[in-house]
């Protein structure tokens, strides 16, 4: 049965065609590879270090390593592949067998710790200190019982979290105290509870009873059994909250709960948020007005782009705040003097996965409307580009009221300055967007909260670009730094205006000649279905 | 003497080395009820996306309503309507401003677009219903779909499999709303493969098969023997019983 699953699922993936493998390949050497490097710096260090400093060392690396596995999903809203249940719930499947499958499927979002991991164990079985090669069974039972733990507790957070998400209302709520559990302590950290440092983190690396802990002393020899006892009823408890979320997903009804409620009458009068969806129609005749109101109306409908927005205004804060409000150092002051700033071209950058870069994506079949009806598509894209840019001023004007309530200091000026520098740097984004929605356009499930428009590989593509992207205005603040002159950074950032205005305008004839030339392509490749697997 | 609705001549449309299309050959009169028919995978849906627009011909003459396509795309998007075999709606919105938005599209003014919205979706009994499209039954996509292709009131319809999961008296809605249309002057062009519903509506036919039309004309000409259109079709096709083949089932 598993063999059926992943046999149906390499042959859904052959589809994709030779651009986009391609593409996928590229990404993946950039990503992986950066992987591989982090992988090799591990094993110097655990091929060196001496058994101190292992037995400090070891338990933070592997606390890290279930950070990375268990929150970055949950940060960047990008679960991996899982199994689509609404596929295969019908045939008579064994649900510990399908659990198997979505454990094993886990690998998509922590596959970079088991690089790492590989690194770490032969720098270990080359030094010394850990016991070198004739310690292999111990370094390796430990830290493969900790991999197949993580791989059980991701399962189990995800099908907890996906079902949480996709609750009508519940899932803002709780981004937002997710975010609230990760920022807070961090700002009490530096308010005062901790002034010296964020040691917090390394009294939990080496909290007694907890599972990393566990496998340090384990494979580092020290109360063996013991620490092996304790990993085991982690992992037993692990695999329990792991099964048990697994079989509450799939007695669960998403549609259900994302059903919108019926209105017992319809009010002839247009609600706050119409008259909202309208305002585009001030500016604009029809039909770019008629398709930017689409656009918004559509986004605030979807739950994935929620989600995001959410998270837009809340991981900048969550990165930047506890840094800012710490005022340490030099370093410091910049960053609370660009802080708005800063936070906005994060959001700008954190947007696009459910904006600009396949922009086309939520529209599935449907973006055969454009081709069909009497507009051309350069209308469509342009758009979309206004409503994406209608969306991140929203967002930038959410962070500025909340640095306003948290007293980071901003001015007016900053303020403006803040709406001038996004607006820069959108040229250059939505300029490459463009480019990769019609090249690259795949369809999107608008209710799946844990599906975006980029894969970790795609973010290692857009990672590419964002320094691109982001170099003019990088340099506008670095001439304003060099000559000390507001004169010069208004100077660099008109000319960076300048060029990105023109770079848009090129982009945009290039898009809207592949968009006529392949539209056939792109409304195959929107139109696709997945197999019994669905990956972001 | 007025161009027929649709002109067509040799049309060539292939996926690699397999043609989909295969110098089809098509005349529709204006005002006509016209079915286009075929089995699964002869050309219908791609004939029918090429006169949209939506994938340009390897090669023919096409022209509707008295204008070439490609070279008077737009003049043509804009005087057809369209109700193609996979949904073009946007999921995430309702019914009545999916129908609003159409309209704007295609060129009519909010106040306007909105007042049709709300008559069409009287019509096709969808007004009480508040919820996004994407909550929708089939049979509700597939009426929503129908009105959109009507809001802005056009001379030619391409409908691919437009009853496709509609129930009865849904169906016999459309149905009334089209035939009305026809009576009016415009023309329909459907395809479809409930074949009672195409005897039943049509007053001229098409068969396609592997990319070529075998046979074309009025319906009494196809059925010129008196059988039904159903075996009329079948003998057509030359398509034969296999059943017996299947000796485990």
């Amino acid at each position: 049965m598993i063999a059926a699953i992943l046999r149906a699922q390499l042959l859904s993936m052959r589809v994709g065609g030779r651009r986009n493998a391609i593409f996928s390949l590229i990404t993946g050497l950039v990503w992986y590879g950066f992987w591989c490097g982090v992988a090799a710096g591990v094993y110097f260090a655990a091929r060196r270090a001496g058994a101190a400093l292992l037995e400090q060392a070891l338990p933070i690396g592997l606390l890290l390593m279930l950070l990375f596995w268990q929150v970055i999903p949950v940060l960047s809203a990008s679960f991996g592949s899982a199994l689509d249940m609404r596929k295969l719930l019908v045939y008579p499947a064994p649900h510990d067998k399908l659990f198997l499958v979505e454990v094993l499927l886990r690998l998509t979002t922590g596959f970079e710790m088991v690089l790492v991991s590989a690194g770490a164990v032969a720098g270990l079985l080359r030094n010394g200190a850990a016991g070198g090669w004739a310690a292999a069974p111990r370094i390796l039972l430990p830290l493969l019982t900790f991999l197949v733990f993580n791989l059980l507790l991701a399962s189990g957070l995800r099908s907890l979290l996906e079902r949480l998400l996709s609750r009508r209302r519940v899932r803002e709520v709780v981004v937002i105290l997710m975010l609230l559990a990760f920022t807070l302590p961090r700002i009490a950290l530096v308010m005062g509870a901790r002034p010296k440092s964020l040691g917090g983190f390394g009294v939990l690396a080496h909290v007694p009873g907890l599972p990393w802990v566990a496998v340090s002393n384990a494979m580092l020899g020290q109360s063996e059994l013991w620490s092996l006892t304790i990993l085991a009823a982690w992992t037993l408890a692990a695999a329990g909250f792991g099964r048990t979320q697994f079989e509450r997903n799939l007695r669960y009804d998403a549609v259900a709960a994302q059903a919108t409620p019926l209105d017992a009458a319809p009010s002839s009068k247009p609600s706050w948020s119409d008259r909202f969806y309208r305002l585009p129609a001030l500016l604009f005749g029809d039909p770019l007005a008629a398709l930017i109101e689409k656009e918004l109306r559509s986004l605030a409908r979807t739950p994935r782009f929620r989600m995001v927005f959410v998270m837009g205004f809340s991981f900048g804060l969550m990165v930047w705040l506890p840094l800012v409000l710490g005022r340490q150092s030099e370093r410091v002051g910049f960053l609370e003097e660009n802080f708005l700033v800063a936070v906005s071209v994060y959001a700008l950058t954190l947007l696009g996965q459910v904006t600009y870069w396949n922009c086309f994506g939520f529209d599935r079949s449907a973006v055969q409307i454009y081709f069909a009806a009497p507009q051309p598509i350069a209308v469509t894209l342009r758009a979309k580009n206004i409503a994406s840019l209608i969306v991140v001023y929203l967002e930038v004007l959410v962070l500025t009221g909340l640095t306003w309530v948290l007293h980071v200091g901003v001015s007016l000026g900053k303020i403006a300055e803040t709406l001038l520098v996004v607006g820069v740097c959108a040229f250059y984004m939505l300029a490459f967007g463009n480019i990769s929605s019609v090249h690259y356009p795949r369809a999107l499930t608008p209710d799946r909260v844990s599906q975006g428009g980029a894969s970790s590989r795609f973010q290692a593509f857009v990672f590419i670009l964002y320094p691109l992207a982001l170099l003019p205005v990088f340099l506008a603040y670095l001439a304003r730094y060099a000559f000390d002159s507001q004169t010069a950074f208004a100077a660099v950032l008109a000319l960076a205006a300048a060029l990105g205005g023109g770079l848009y305008g090129l982009a945009m004839e290039s898009a809207v000649k592949t968009a006529t030339t392949n539209r056939e392509r792109i409304l195959v490749d929107l139109s696709r279905g997945e197999g019994p697997v669905v990956s972001n | 003497m007025s161009s027929p609705a649709i002109l067509v001549r040799d049309l060539k449309k292939s996926y690699g080395s397999k043609a989909a299309v295969n110098g089809v050959d098509l005349e529709v009169p204006r005002g006509s009820f016209f079915g286009f028919l075929g089995p699964n995978g002869a050309g219908k849906s791609t004939t029918i996306r090429i006169l949209t627009g939506l994938i340009p011909a390897d090669s023919g003459y096409i022209e509707i309503l008295g204008l070439r396509l490609p070279e008077d795309e737009m003049e043509i998007k804009r005087r057809i309507g369209l109700v193609p075999d996979e949904s073009l709606l946007f999921e995430r919105l309702t019914g009545f401003e999916f129908l609003e938005f159409v309209g704007r599209m295609y060129g009519l003014a909010r106040d306007v677009a909105m007042q049709r919205a709300r008559s069409l979706l009287d019509l096709l009994e969808l007004a009480n219903d508040r919820k996004i499209i994407g909550e929708y039954s089939k049979g509700m996509r597939k009426r929503v779909a129908m009105a959109a292709s009507l809001i802005h009131h056009p001379e030619l319809f391409l409908m691919d499999e437009p009853f496709e999961g509609v129930d009865a008296v849904g169906a016999r809605l459309m149905k009334d709303i089209l035939v009305d249309q026809v009576r009016r002057g415009a023309t329909v062009f459907l395809t479809s493969h409930v074949l009672e519903v195409v005897e039943r509506l049509c007053d001229r036919i098409a068969i396609i098969n592997n990319g070529t039309i075998v046979t074309a004309g009025t319906l009494e000409e196809l059925r010129s023997t008196g059988e039904s259109l159903e075996d009329a079709f079948v003998r057509v096709l030359g398509a034969e019983r296999q059943l017996e083949r299947l000796d485990w089932l």
